[in-house]
């Protein structure tokens, strides 16, 4: 993808083979506790999820493994300030996911539209306003009035 | 009734003034968001598949038909004029095509890009016409061994073929399966992976996994990476083909066509390797391999059509044994079931004139996107004028759209979001998020097989290669596999 720098491959790769390895875990333990659940099922409920666990652990280990061993890449590191506004960005979603039926969808799609145009550096945060407004009631008057799909309405019917 | 009489009692179908008017809808809408760049034709279906939920069936699956082919061209003139493919399969057509644009050729590149897409689109749409019924009703003998010896092979080429990397394509595929286990066991009832989370117990929806792990990790990967400028080139002459333009490209659309569909149509297929395929023999093919790394018309025309008769092949397995062998078919696939509709061999026989409208508006599709885009290209590549922060944030916008409509509930939000971190993760350690919509999408039919056809068998596992087709199957998955295993291998002996 052109405007996207390169990534530091190992470390999001190591991250994601913990990540597995995690899941892994889960899914055995959950396995192990479903075992005997279905006592007449020739394979029961545990089975699937105890062999996928299986090989999540193999597979995330051997990443792990992977980026253990290559030797540090001369991928530029990703700065804190980015981290930073992808956390942002999260604490964004989950206010959204929060406020929605509280303040309506209006409202809300607007307030995560200028955050988001804002942290992916929007330069005129009145016009980005303007822009996420106008989608935001477009969306609704589609989706809801014309299409049929209730969105959240808010305290003041949008 | 034959064939013929059928396909006609579908056109009658399409051609009434409301279907009309929803593949119209469709193939624009399609064509809009397919020209954003950094979205695809999956991610397109997906972020559209709301928009259809209060529809009736037929025109829901017309209006996603229309989608779907106009993603496809939208997302061509993208790499053409912007040099960021949204898919895997449009890269080879931004290898030359951006750089036909860059010398000022971007007429050129565009018309025998959309020309190409029209007559793979239609070849392929009449290969579909007469292939699936045939493979329709060959499938109708298959039980429960056959699809997991299908499923099999679906896995492993789409892990082996779908990226760059088996061991990073499997830990993908591993990761979509597991998420497709979260939820109460459909045969037994016991919840699996809830952990006492209620609103776990029905399961994660599709709509909103293949909404997180591209509309979201999209837009976090922008926020993480600052979203640089990009150059737009310009369209400076009508789109038309000159006479050696076209001289040149009919014989690479054939080509590609001839690469594309067979290939798409296979249940291994997919589109990335006729892609791939049609480049390197228009290359060896040409008499101008000089042009080739500089902007030659073959090396958009035939990649372009491959592209787009796979497209049409890929529908083949989807139809006829409901096995998506690419992304945009997987969430195709999650189309037809929010419909109650399970693809496969009853399909035809259960809703043939539903099936048959579809294929006959895939025809009208692909004349409207014709006419949509040779005089309209320099509309949509306006579209691509558009500020990244403001595509993203609306990307944001209708995400959250489409989540509320396929869950409805604060948890589905933040599962979405939640989900959103896992790709953008996969996508820094660049893991391809496609197989691990595939298994998400598979594994649980998978799964249910598999446990059908052991009970079948009380418990013997010699079911599983019983009939000559589940041998031929699981052998094909084993070739497969071990290609896959030993090409890089190959790759390392050659070089040194």
């Amino acid at each position: 993808m052109s405007g996207v720098a390169e990534p530091d491959r190992r470390t999001a790769t190591a991250c994601f083979g913990g990540l597995l390895l995690v899941g892994a875990v889960l899914l055995v333990v959950d396995g192990v506790r479903l075992r005997g659940a279905a006592p007449g099922a020739v394979l029961g409920p545990e089975a699937v999820p105890l062999a996928v666990g299986v090989l999540l652990g193999v597979v995330g280990a051997a990443l792990l493994v992977r980026a253990l061993r290559t030797p540090p890449g001369a991928a530029a590191e990703t700065s804190g300030r980015s981290w930073l506004r992808v956390s942002a960005l999260v604490a964004v979603l989950v206010a959204f996911a929060f406020l929605l039926g509280v303040l309506g969808f209006v409202v809300s799609a607007t307030g995560l539209f200028v955050a988001a145009a804002l942290l992916l550096g929007a330069p005129h945060p009145l016009r980005v306003v303007g822009y996420g407004w106008a989608l935001a009631a477009l969306v609704f008057l589609v989706f809801d009035r014309l299409i049929g799909l209730s969105l959240p309405a808010g305290p003041w019917g949008f | 009734m034959n064939g013929w009489e059928l396909l006609l009692d579908g056109f009658a179908a399409a051609l009434t003034p409301g279907h009309l008017l929803w593949a119209l809808v469709g193939v624009t809408i399609g064509t809009a968001v397919g020209v954003l760049p950094g979205i695809g034709p999956a991610l397109t279906v997906a972020l559209l598949l709301p928009v259809t939920f209060r529809l009736d069936a037929s025109s829901a699956l017309i209006l996603f038909a229309g989608i779907y082919y106009g993603g496809m061209y939208g997302g061509s003139t993208t790499s053409i004029l912007l040099n960021t493919p949204g898919e895997s399969a449009s890269m080879v057509s931004a290898l030359e095509g951006h750089r036909m644009a860059r010398s000022g050729r971007a007429a050129a590149a565009l018309a025998t890009a959309a020309l190409g897409s029209f007559v793979a689109g239609t070849i392929g749409t009449i290969g579909l016409t007469f292939l699936a019924p045939v493979v329709a009703d060959f499938a109708t003998g298959f039980g429960p061994p056959e699809y997991v010896a299908l499923m099999a092979v679906a896995f492993v080429t789409v892990s082996a073929l779908l990226g760059p990397d088996l061991l990073k394509g499997i830990a993908s595929l591993v990761t979509g399966l597991a998420v497709g286990l979260v939820g109460i066991d459909s045969q037994t009832g016991a919840p699996r992976l809830v952990f006492g989370v209620d609103p776990l117990l029905d399961g994660i929806d599709v709509v909103i996994v293949v909404i997180a792990l591209f509309a979201l990790a999209e837009a976090f990967g922008h926020v993480l990476a600052g979203t640089g400028g990009s150059t737009v080139e310009p369209v400076r002459d009508r789109v038309v083909l000159s006479r050696a333009d076209l001289r040149r490209s009919w014989p690479a659309w054939l080509r590609g066509t001839a690469l594309g569909f067979p290939i798409g149509s296979l249940p291994a297929g997919g589109a990335e390797v006729p892609t791939f395929l049609s480049y390197s023999v228009e290359k060896k093919l040409t008499r101008h391999p000089e042009e080739f790394g500089h902007g030659a018309i073959e090396g958009v025309a035939g990649p372009e059509a491959a592209n787009n008769a796979a497209s049409a092949g890929v529908l083949v397995p989807l139809l006829t044994i409901g096995l998506p062998t690419s992304a945009t078919a997987a969430v195709m696939l999650t189309a037809f079931q929010s419909y109650g509709l399970q693809p496969g061999p009853q399909l035809f026989e259960e809703s043939g004139p539903l099936v048959w409208t579809l294929i006959a508006s895939l025809y009208v599709g692909n004349v409207m996107l014709l006419v949509l885009n040779l005089p309209l290209v320099r509309l949509w590549a306006r579209l691509l004028t558009i500020p990244a922060y403001g595509i993203y944030a609306g990307v944001l916008v209708f995400a959250a759209l489409g989540t509320w409509a396929a869950g409805g509930t604060t948890a589905d939000l933040l599962v979405l979001c939640g989900l959103g971190l896992l790709g953008l993760l996969m996508r820094q350690a660049g893991v391809p998020v496609a197989p691990a919509v595939v298994g998400l999408i598979l594994g649980p039919i998978a799964e249910q097989q598999l446990r059908r056809a052991l009970t079948l068998s009380e418990g013997d596992p010699a079911i599983l290669i019983s009939s000559p087709v589940t041998g031929v199957l699981w052998a094909v998955a084993a070739l497969a596999l071990a290609a896959a295993l030993l090409a890089p291998v190959l790759r390392r002996t050659r070089r040194e």
